[in-house]
C-alpha cells in the first residue's frame, strides 16, 4: 500500500459517483474537442494563406466579373512577381449534389502563383499541352478513383456548352498534392482558354486575379497602386489579401456561429462548474477521516497532496478520454464533411488547450478541500463525530 | 390512504426544508438544470426564427423558374425569348394586364454588417412592376417606391437592421453607379426583407446583363398549375428550366441553417446527458446525506413510497427552478437577436431569434423530464433505504 | 526527572476566549505518567478530559506550562513537527473507531506504517502480527462494514500498536459498545500493557472500564480531586 493506492480506493468509494462525475467531464470534453475543431476547421482558410498574395475582385462583388483586359494591366504594376487569373466552373460530378471546386485557369502562371501546388515535371507539361487537360487534387482524385488519362465528364451549374448541355469533358493530365497535409486538395484546374471557346456567356472576362507580391511589405502599396489605375472605369476593383478575403468571407456565416459558440462554450464552462461542485463536496465530506489521517501522524503537505491528485486524477480521466473521444469523432466524420470543411482536424492546439482546461478542473476543485484539510483543525475536526 | 398523501407532504415539505442545509448542492442542481434548458431554447429559438423567414417567402401559388441545374438563383441565366416562350405557357394566371409573369434579376453587391463592420453579400434584386404586384404581402414601411429608369432602389427592413448606410435618403455606390435609397420595404419578416429591389431595366443596362434575367417568377391559374409549365417546358427544347414553386424553392435554401438547428439539437442532447449526470450526482449525495434522516422517517412508521415521492419531488422542484432560470436567462439573452449568416443562395439571410411560448413550453418539459430522471433513481435509492440505518451512530 | 517518567506536565494551563469572556479550563495541572502504566482519567463532561488527552497527543497545545515526553518539550513544537512526533510516539483508539471505510481491516493497519520507512515486507509482518494480537487474522480482508463494533474496534487497536508506539491514548475506547464487548477491549488493552510493556492512557466516564487500569485520576473542573490506584 501507498499514497497512490490511498488516492485510487478515495477515488473509486463510492463508484457511481465516480462514475458520473467523469461521465460529465467526458461530455464537456468532448463537446470541447469537437466544437473547437469545428471552429478551427472554419477559420483554417485564413491561417493557410501566403502573406504575399492578394486577390482583386470587382469592386461591387466577388460574384461580378472583370474584363481580361485587367490581366496584363496589373502584370506590369511594379512589385507584382506573378499573378493569375481564374474564373469559378461551378462544377459538379454525375450528380448535383457532388459538387467540385473547379477553377478555369492560366496554368502556367497559376502555378506560379499558387506554389503550394506540386506535381511531377512530365505531369505539370502535358497539362500545359493538352488544351482539354485537367490537374486534380489527390484528394478528389481518390474519392472518385480518377486516374492520370481517365476522361471525366464535368458538369456546371451556371454555364452552358456551346455545343448544348451543361457538360464539358476533360482529360486528367496530373493529379497533385500540396506541400502541407492540410492543403485541400479537393479541387481540380483546367485551361481557361479551353473554357472561354466552349461556353456561351461572352468572351475575354475573368472571374478574379490572383498575384504574388516581391514582399509583403509591398501589399499594401500594391493593392492601392491597381485599385486607383482601375478607379471610374466600367469595373472597379477591390483588391486585398488573401487572408483578409477568406476572413472576410468566413466572417460571412456571421455571428451565428459566434452565438452557437458562445453558447457552447458557457455550457463547457457550467458543466465544469457542476462537476467541481461535486467534486469538492465530496472531499469535503471526508473532513473527519482527513482528521484521523492528521492525528495519525499524516503532515499536512501530504494530505494537501492526496486530495489535489485526487481531483486532477478525475478530471483528467473524464478529460482525456472526452478528448480521445472527441478525436474519434473528428476523424469519423472528416471524411464525410470533407467537401464543406477540408480542414477539420483535432490538433494539438486543442489538445493542449484542453489539457489546459483538465488541469484548470483539477486544480480549482481540489484546491479550496485541500486548503481546507491543510488547515484543518483536528480538535474541532473531531468535535463533529456523533 | 388518506395518510398516505398526508405522508408525502410532509416528508417533501422536510426535504425541501432542509435543502438549505444542501445549499450548494442544491444550487449545482438548478445549474445543470438551467444549463440544459437554455441551450435548448437557444438553438430551438434560433431554428423557430429561420424557419418564419424562409417559409414566409414561399407561396405556393407562386412557381419560379431557374435555369436546368442551378440550383439558387445566382447560378441561373435566362434569355429573353424563354420569358416570352413561357408567358404563353397554359398554367400561368392572368390578369386585366396579361400573364403574370416576372423576369427577375439578381446581383450581388456588398454591404457592411453593422455586427462585425465587415463587408457581406446582399442580393440587389431587378423586378418589374408585375413583379412588384405578385409580392401581395410587401408594403412600403417608409418613404415611397422607386421611379423605374432611375438609380433608386428600395430596401428591406433586414438589410436596414443588420447593415450599416441604407438608411432612407442614403447614396449607396455599388462598382461605378450611385444608388439612391427611397424607400423601406417589409414583407411580413420573410427573406425578401433580406434584399434590395431596384427596377430591372437599370440594373442590366448598368451591369452588363443586356436582356438576360437570372429567374422566373410566376402566378400559377387554379387548373393545372405547376403541372401545365413543366408540361410546356418538357415541350419546348429551348426551356432548359427547371420549375418549382416557391415554397419547395425556400423549403431547399432553407436546409443549410437546418443543419445548424440539427447539429444545435445534436449538441443540446449530449451537453444534457452531461448535465444530467451532474443532476444525478447531486440528488444521490442528497439522499446519502440524508440517510438517517429517511431511515429515521421510515422506523417511525413513514411508508417507502412516501420517501420515494419526498425524493422525487425535491429533484423535480429543483429541476423546474433551473428550468426557469435557463429559459429566462434563454429570452433575455436570445429573444429577437437580430443575426444574418449566409443562406444557399451565397447571400445574406436576416432574421432574428424567436422564443414563442411552445418553446417555452419545451423548456419546461424538459426541466420535469431531467427532474424525474435525475430524481428517480436515487428516490429508489432512498426508498428502499434499510431502517437500521436510523440506529447506526456513524454513517 | 525520574528515567521512568514518559510524560510530565507542569503547571499546565488551557483557556480559550468566547466572546468578550475568557474561558479556563486548566490554570495549574500537574502531573506525571510513568513508562508502563495504564492511567485511566475520569471524570464528569467538561471537567477537561478530553481537552487534557488532546493535549498528551499532541492535537492541542496549552496555553501555558510545559509538557514533556520522553526527554522532549512537546507543547512549543511547531504543527509539522508535533505530527512528526506523533506519528513515531502515539498510537489512537477512538469512540467511534475511525477507520477509512474504504480500506479493508489489513489496510487500515498499515496506515500508520506509510509514516515509517519500513520495508514492505516488513510492513506486511507488523501488520499480520497487529492482527493476530487482536486476534483477527482471519478478518484481514473485511471492509469495516462488514465487521462488528466490537471488532472494529480489535482493527482499531491493532492500528493503534502496529508502529510500536510508546504511548496509546484511548478515548471513550467502549463507549459505543455493550457490556461483554466492553469487557472484551478492556482486557485487550490490559494484555498489552501488563504483557506487552504498552503505556496506555484512556479517557472514560466509564467506573467499570476504570477498573482495568492501574491508576485512576478524577478530573473535576480542571483539577485533579482524586488518585485511585488499583491493586
Amino acid at each position: 500500500m501507498n499514497d497512490l493506492y490511498l488516492i485510487y480506493k478515495n477515488m473509486t468509494r463510492k463508484p457511481l459517483r465516480l462514475f458520473l462525475t467523469c461521465f460529465a467531464i467526458f461530455i464537456a470534453f468532448l463537446i470541447f474537442g469537437a466544437v473547437t475543431s469545428l471552429k478551427t476547421a472554419l477559420n483554417s482558410s485564413v491561417e493557410l494563406s501566403a502573406d504575399n498574395r492578394l486577390v482583386v475582385f470587382n469592386r461591387i462583388n466577388f460574384t461580378q466579373s472583370l474584363p481580361i483586359s485587367y490581366f496584363q494591366k496589373v502584370a506590369a504594376v511594379e512589385g507584382v512577381k506573378d499573378v493569375t487569373h481564374l474564373n469559378w466552373f461551378g462544377g459538379y460530378y454525375q450528380e448535383q449534389s457532388r459538387q467540385i471546386v473547379s477553377l478555369a485557369v492560366d496554368p502556367e502562371s497559376y502555378l506560379r502563383v499558387y506554389e503550394e501546388i506540386v506535381i511531377p515535371e512530365e505531369q505539370k507539361q502535358a497539362w500545359f499541352n493538352n488544351r482539354q487537360g485537367a490537374l486534380v487534387g489527390e484528394k478528389l482524385a481518390q474519392i472518385y478513383g480518377w486516374k492520370v488519362g481517365d476522361r471525366i465528364p464535368i458538369s456546371s451549374n451556371i454555364f452552358t456548352h456551346k455545343d448544348g448541355g451543361y457538360t464539358w469533358e476533360f482529360v486528367v493530365s496530373g493529379i497533385f498534392k500540396g506541400d502541407s497535409e492540410q492543403y485541400d486538395t479537393r479541387q481540380m484546374l483546367f485551361h481557361y482558354k479551353y473554357f472561354m471557346e466552349t461556353q456561351t456567356f461572352g468572351n475575354d472576362w475573368i472571374g478574379w486575379m490572383a498575384l504574388t507580391t516581391d514582399d509583403p511589405s509591398l501589399n499594401e502599396k500594391v493593392a492601392k497602386t491597381i485599385d486607383d489605375s482601375f478607379a471610374n472605369s466600367q469595373s472597379e476593383t477591390d483588391t486585398s489579401t488573401e487572408k483578409s478575403f477568406n476572413k472576410a468571407f468566413i466572417e460571412q456565416i456571421g455571428n451565428i456561429g459566434l452565438i452557437i459558440f458562445s453558447v457552447v462554450f458557457t455550457a463547457f464552462f457550467t458543466i465544469l462548474i457542476v462537476v467541481g461542485n461535486t467534486m469538492a463536496l465530496a472531499i469535503r465530506e471526508r473532513t473527519g477521516e482527513i482528521a484521523v489521517l492528521k492525528t495519525l501522524g499524516f503532515s499536512s503537505a501530504r494530505i494537501f497532496r492526496m486530495v489535489l491528485s485526487e481531483s486532477l486524477l478525475i478530471a483528467f480521466i473524464g478529460g482525456l478520454s472526452g478528448l480521445a473521444a472527441a478525436w474519434l469523432l473528428v476523424e469519423g466524420v472528416k471524411t464525410f464533411l470533407a467537401r464543406f470543411l477540408p480542414n477539420l482536424i483535432l490538433d494539438g492546439d486543442i489538445a493542449l488547450q484542453a489539457l489546459l482546461f483538465m488541469l484548470l478542473l483539477g486544480i480549482i476543485t481540489g484546491l479550496l478541500p485541500a486548503f481546507n484539510a491543510l488547515r484543518l483543525n483536528i480538535v474541532s475536526a473531531f468535535n463533529r463525530q456523533p | 390512504m388518506g395518510s398516505l398523501i398526508a405522508q408525502i407532504i410532509s416528508v417533501t415539505l422536510m426535504n425541501l426544508g432542509s435543502l438549505r442545509r444542501r445549499l450548494w448542492m442544491s444550487l449545482a442542481m438548478v445549474l445543470a438544470s438551467a444549463v440544459v434548458v437554455a441551450i435548448l431554447l437557444a438553438f430551438l429559438a434560433m431554428a423557430k426564427g429561420f424557419e418564419e423567414t424562409m417559409r414566409g417567402a414561399g407561396s405556393s401559388q407562386i412557381a419560379i423558374l431557374m435555369r436546368e441545374g442551378s440550383s439558387t438563383e445566382l447560378n441561373s441565366v435566362i434569355l429573353q425569348d424563354q420569358v416570352n416562350l413561357i408567358t404563353e405557357s397554359a398554367g400561368v394566371a392572368r390578369d386585366a394586364n396579361g400573364p403574370l409573369v416576372s423576369p427577375e434579376l439578381y446581383v450581388i453587391v456588398d454591404g457592411i454588417k453593422r455586427s462585425s463592420g465587415t463587408e457581406a453579400n446582399i442580393p440587389l434584386r431587378g423586378l418589374n412592376e408585375t413583379g412588384m404586384a405578385m409580392r401581395t404581402n410587401m408594403r412600403l414601411t417608409e418613404g415611397r417606391m422607386f421611379v423605374p429608369g432611375t438609380n433608386e432602389m428600395i430596401v428591406g427592413e433586414g438589410v436596414l437592421r443588420e447593415f450599416s448606410g441604407f438608411d432612407i435618403g442614403s447614396e449607396v455606390r455599388f462598382g461605378k453607379n450611385l444608388w439612391k435609397v427611397v424607400g423601406v420595404f417589409s414583407t411580413g419578416g420573410n427573406i425578401f426583407e433580406s434584399e434590395l429591389w431596384a427596377d430591372i431595366k437599370t440594373i442590366q443596362s448598368h451591369y452588363n446583363r443586356g436582356s438576360s434575367y437570372q429567374s422566373i417568377r410566376l402566378q400559377l391559374d387554379n387548373d393545372g398549375g405547376l403541372a401545365s409549365v413543366k408540361q410546356t417546358i418538357a415541350r419546348e427544347p429551348r426551356l432548359n428550366l427547371d420549375a418549382q414553386t416557391e415554397r419547395e424553392y425556400f423549403a431547399s435554401q432553407g436546409k443549410q441553417l437546418q443543419y445548424i438547428a440539427t447539429f444545435g439539437w445534436v449538441i443540446s442532447a449530449v451537453m444534457a446527458l452531461g448535465a444530467l449526470a451532474g443532476a444525478l450526482n447531486t440528488m444521490y449525495t442528497s439522499v446519502a446525506d440524508r440517510a438517517k434522516e429517511i431511515a429515521t422517517l421510515r422506523a417511525l412508521g413513514f411508508s417507502n413510497f412516501s420517501a420515494f415521492c419526498g425524493t422525487i419531488a425535491e429533484a423535480m422542484v429543483l429541476a423546474v427552478a433551473g428550468g426557469l432560470l435557463g429559459s429566462l436567462a434563454a429570452y433575455l439573452f436570445f429573444d429577437g437577436l437580430n443575426t444574418s449568416t449566409l443562406g444557399g443562395s451565397f447571400t445574406q439571410v436576416v432574421f432574428s431569434f424567436e422564443m414563442s411560448p411552445d418553446l417555452f413550453l419545451q423548456g419546461a418539459i424538459l426541466a420535469l423530464v431531467i427532474g424525474f430522471v435525475s430524481g428517480f433513481f436515487p428516490a429508489w435509492r432512498a426508498a428502499r433505504m434499510p431502517v437500521i440505518v436510523a440506529f447506526r451512530h456513524a454513517a | 526527572m525520574s528515567e521512568d517518567v514518559l510524560f510530565q506536565l507542569n503547571g499546565v494551563g488551557k483557556s480559550f476566549v468566547k466572546g468578550k469572556e475568557k474561558i479556563s479550563i486548566f490554570d495549574d495541572l500537574n502531573m506525571s505518567i510513568e513508562r508502563g502504566d495504564f492511567v485511566a482519567i475520569m471524570g464528569p463532561s467538561g471537567s477537561g478530559k478530553t481537552t487534557l488527552l488532546n493535549m498528551l497527543g499532541g492535537v492541542d497545545q496549552p496555553t501555558s506550562g510545559e509538557i514533556w515526553f520522553d526527554g522532549t518539550r512537546i507543547d512549543s513544537l511547531s504543527e509539522s513537527a508535533l505530527t512528526r512526533w506523533r506519528a513515531q510516539n502515539i498510537g489512537f483508539i477512538f469512540q467511534f473507531y475511525n477507520l477509512m471505510p474504504m480500506l479493508n481491516a489489513q489496510r487500515n493497519v498499515e496506515l500508520p506504517l506509510l509514516l515509517t520507512k519500513l520495508s514492505k515486507a516488513q510492513r506486511r509482518k507488523n501488520v499480520e502480527t497487529a492482527l493476530a494480537l487482536v486476534g483477527l487474522s482471519d478478518r484481514a480482508k473485511h471492509m469495516s462494514s462488514e465487521m462488528s463494533g466490537g471488532q472494529q474496534q480489535r482493527v482499531a487497536i491493532a492500528r493503534a500498536i502496529v508502529s510500536d508506539p510508546k504511548l496509546i491514548l484511548c478515548d471513550e475506547p467502549t463507549g459505543d459498545l455493550d457490556r461483554a464487548t466492553a469487557d472484551e477491549i478492556l482486557e485487550m488493552l490490559q494484555l498489552l500493557n501488563r504483557d506487552h510493556g504498552k503505556t496506555i492512557v484512556m479517557v472514560t466516564h466509564d467506573p467499570a472500564a476504570a477498573k482495568y487500569a492501574k491508576l485512576t485520576l478524577h478530573l473535576d473542573k480542571g483539577k485533579f480531586v482524586q488518585r485511585e490506584i488499583v491493586a
